[in-house]
């Protein structure tokens, strides 16, 4: 009889040291004890947190470089909507 | 080696969930009334403190029962209760310094922590660690390290202080 | 057993109490906690009441698992008929008082009429005491309970609570207990203020059996395991719900200025971290390991010093994102006073931001507002609002009255620019990129909420294939599913979903962080069937406990429809479809709902229902959950 129940399975997923970039949703990672970096998917740039030394979550966005990368789309798709 | 409930409040949440394993590994039941561990608190200030039986070397329940039904075991390092001799006095309940000793009223006996008989429930469940089942050698051990480094930690501020003058 | 806790009905008016035990029958029907409140609702309260009179009635309960060894079985939920919306008001704290409240006798409590003066009840071991207040009314939610804690001379006494708030009939005043536990939502607090009814105080001593004990405790050490290995438990562990914030804050998830902006930038000081570095301590309520809630002293200015508890994300939204202020300190002296006073604050917060985007609008004027300088960004105006709504002074006099009546007094074009459902304000998200939580708040049964059916996982971008092992249980489903959470197709089921099990949970009396709201990982329906066989005893399949939920969801609809509630209301405020959001990344820049897309959203969401195009239950659906003759007056 197999005891594992759906959320256990899932649990196997799960992925430590590794986290996903808040705008491209790629897994990527930091190097131990950074405090920023930069998405090598997208380019957008994150301050990095570390809830314990070998796990790090987005603390915030490097409120410049995103701010640039969004206005740039946003350029981008205006033209897009022009042809 | 006997090994030793140690008790950081520090690290306590105050969830109480030592409470509810007490009472159901010794009674079948959640009741914190007839638990052997219990989370004091001062609600208001934030502040909880997990109250054991400190299992003393010399205990004063065992010396004031008058019938001897309180007793040492050394291999577990504990105070045990004999339950077909004890009269129900509650002297040890009067007597504890720690308020450890209990009398269950549901069950009409005095209640005390018996280490689960080596697996204490209340430290195998605190996930934070603030109850914790150590080798009696290292009791002191990790609070050492602690405080000395807190103490390291002041002492190069102090110097970089000094330097930076 | 663990079943035989029971009911009391507590009748203010004329001092008669008189308790019942609960059959296994309704135990199997409803499970407990907000399910059974929800039957009690239906019988009891009578169609069409003002919510102020004391023919409203207020239930309190604890899950059926509350106090056991199911993880977190700390939640208390309080229900009647909202002071907010008219519709179901319903509300859900963490702490200690509902499992307290088992150990004193009682599962659930009817409380009707209004008291003479005010009053609290004393509930011990099984006997239920009315009690003189008059020492106790005016004060705050912290100083009553330790009043009555010494008043009663046990320290161990668990209270639940109105705050000054609750005395004045502001209609989003909250229940309390503890430091911050708050059952916030749909204005309990006047309800219990209307009756004259200051606090509930509760110890017991009794024993909750434990069916199988040694598997039981064997079973605890798994869930926790599950719960505490999940890197969302970790981070909440830590930071507390300011993470969620923090997170939909990066993105452009979040309100700001009243819905103008959907990113609070340059936000660092009220970052998760940066409060962390404010914070003393974490907390936990009974029986939890993810100890989510900070401790914390408030750094400076007039409340240096004070200890309390929180914040969470709704004091960022509120204290922070809504009114745009960037001062953590600000943010612990918001919270603070909501805790004292009793507030909901999440609603203070949207009410004092709607004024702010009046008074920049010339709608309101330094007049209106008895010259407080009420602008975006104005930190000491914001908590000068707060004391102000609370003792309903001036311009705060009529913000208590919540979203719509406020709109109604201030006039000229202020309801534009409200942020509500059903009367209700929503919580600080910005749903507009997020079609999936858009419905949710549309549709939830108290109002725009989002701890009633909002899928929360579907920010995570995870894999179809995920989504579908968590979203075909327990019930077959086979319709299309998407990991982008700006699509419509296949949401509606998800919100239908999640509805279902945040009201399991609600029945059971477990926390939502220990099941599938923030991690994917966490226990849910089958689990959960183990958990009630093993600690009460009760055998249940993961699709049995689904029904109970289905019953219980639709006992709600049915109590909402009686009270008028139509189509319209499950619908959004015209800014989601005509303003689209500035700010974030790409992904949620320039967005809108669709409204045709929503419209048949709304559509699939009531088929899956089995609802019809109106939202009314069909007969058949009824039937099929055997409450087609409802109210039974089973109890």
């Amino acid at each position: 009889m197999n005891d594992e129940t759906t959320t256990e399975s899932l649990a196997k997923g799960r992925t430590y040291g590794v986290f996903r970039c808040l705008n491209c949703f790629e897994r990527v990672s930091a190097p131990t004890g950074s405090k920023e970096m930069t998405c090598p998917h997208c380019g957008f740039a994150w301050r990095i947190a570390w809830v314990a030394p070998d796990f790090p979550r987005i603390r915030g966005p490097v409120w410049d470089v995103n701010r640039q990368l969004a206005e740039k789309s946003d350029a981008e798709e205006a033209k897009k909507g022009k042809k | 080696m006997a090994k030793v409930l140690v008790i950081d409040y520090e690290k306590c949440t105050g969830c109480r969930l030592c409470e509810l394993v007490c009472s159901v590994k010794h009674e079948g039941v959640s009741n914190p009334a007839r638990s052997r561990i219990k989370i004091v608190k001062w609600e208001m200030e934030g502040r909880y403190v997990p109250m054991s039986c400190q299992q003393c070397e010399s205990a004063p329940c065992q010396a004031v029962c008058p019938v001897k039904a309180l007793s040492r075991d050394e291999t577990l390092n504990r105070v045990i209760v004999d339950y077909d001799a004890c009269i129900g006095c509650r002297m040890c309940v009067a007597v504890c310094p720690f308020g450890a000793v209990g009398f269950d009223v549901l069950g009409k006996r005095i209640i005390k922590c018996d280490l689960c008989d080596g697996v204490p429930l209340c430290a195998d469940f605190c996930e934070v660690g603030a109850i914790q089942y150590v080798d009696a050698s290292q009791q002191s051990t990790t609070k050492q390290v602690t405080a000395a480094d807190k103490l390291s930690e002041i002492m190069q501020k102090v110097a970089q202080a000094i330097s930076s003058v | 057993m663990a079943l035989n806790r029971k009911i009391a009905y507590i009748d203010l008016s004329t001092g008669q109490i008189e308790t019942k035990p609960i059959p296994v029958e309704m135990r199997k029907k409803f499970l407990g906690g907000r399910g059974l409140d929800m039957y009690l609702m239906y019988n009891h309260i009578k169609p069409g009441i003002d919510a102020l009179s004391p023919d409203n009635v207020v239930f309190v309960s604890a899950g059926i698992l509350g106090a056991t060894l199911a993880s977190a079985s700390s939640r208390t939920h309080i229900g009647g008929k909202s002071t907010l919306t008219g519709f179901v008001g319903s509300a859900n704290m963490g702490g200690f008082f509902a499992p307290e409240l088992r150990w004193a006798g009682f599962d659930h409590l009817v409380l009707k009429g209004k008291a003479e003066r005010p009053v609290y009840i004393w509930i011990h071991n099984g006997e239920v005491e009315i009690r003189d207040a008059g020492n106790i009314w005016g004060q705050t939610v912290h100083d009553t309970q330790q009043i009555i804690r010494e008043e009663l001379g046990d320290r161990d006494i668990k209270v639940l609570t109105i705050g000054p708030a609750g005395e004045k009939l502001v209609r989003f005043a909250n229940v309390m207990t503890g430091l911050k536990d708050a059952g916030g939502r749909s204005g309990m607090g006047a309800l219990l203020g209307s009756k004259n009814l200051k606090a509930i105080a509760v110890r017991g001593t009794m024993d909750i059996k434990i069916e199988h004990p040694a598997e039981a405790l064997e079973y605890n050490k798994k869930i926790i395991t599950q719960v505490t290995s999940a890197k969302v438990s970790q981070t909440q562990g830590k930071l507390g719900t300011p993470f969620i914030w923090g997170a939909t804050n990066s993105q452009g998830l979040i309100r700001v200025r009243n819905f103008q902006l959907n990113q609070l930038e340059n936000a660092d000081e009220v970052e998760p971290e940066a409060l962390e570095e404010l914070a003393v301590g974490m907390a936990g309520c009974f029986g939890c390991q993810v100890h989510c809630r900070s401790k914390y002293i408030i750094p400076e200015g007039p409340y240096a010093g004070v200890y309390d508890e929180g914040p969470e994300y709704t004091s960022q939204g509120a204290f922070a994102g809504e009114p745009g202020c960037r001062n953590a300190n600000t943010v612990l002296v918001g919270n603070h006073l909501v805790n004292i006073y009793g507030l909901d604050n999440l609603e203070t917060g949207s009410m004092i931001a709607w004024a702010m985007e009046l008074y920049e609008k010339g709608i309101l004027t330094s007049k209106d507002t008895d010259g407080l300088d009420l602008r975006f960004g104005n930190d000491d105006a914001l908590i000068e609002m707060v004391h102000r709504i609370a003792k309903r002074q001036g311009l705060g006099d009529i913000l208590a009255e919540g979203p719509l009546r406020a709109a109604d007094k201030i006039g000229k074009d202020s309801i534009k620019y409200l942020v509500h459902v059903k009367g209700m304000s929503n919580l600080h998200s910005d749903e507009r990129a997020t079609p999936a939580l858009a419905l949710g708040i549309a549709t939830g049964s108290r109002g725009a909420d989002h701890l009633r059916s909002r899928p929360a996982i579907d920010l995570y971008h995870l894999p179809e294939s995920v989504l579908r092992s968590i979203y075909s249980q327990p019930v077959p489903y086979d319709g299309p599913l998407s990991s982008d959470y700006r699509d419509y197709e296949g949401k509606p089921w998800q919100v239908v979903w999640q509805e279902h099990t945040y009201e399991a949970v609600d029945c059971l009396g477990i926390c939502k962080y220990h099941t599938i709201f923030l991690g994917a990982t966490l226990p849910n329906y089958e689990e959960w069937s183990r958990l009630l066989y093993l600690n009460a005893g009760l055998e249940m399949t993961p699709l049995d406990i689904w029904t109970a939920a289905e019953r219980a969801y639709n006992i709600e609809r049915l109590f909402n429809i009686r009270e008028g509630l139509t189509r319209e209301h499950d619908w959004l405020v015209d800014r989601y479809f005509d303003e689209p959001t500035r700010l974030g990344i790409p992904g949620v820049r320039g967005r809108t709902i669709d409204r045709e897309k929503f419209k048949k959203m709304v559509d699939e969401y009531y088929e899956h229902h089995g609802w019809d195009e109106q939202g009314v239950p069909r007969p058949e659906t009824l039937q099929r959950l055997g409450i087609d003759n409802e109210p039974s007056h089973m109890l």
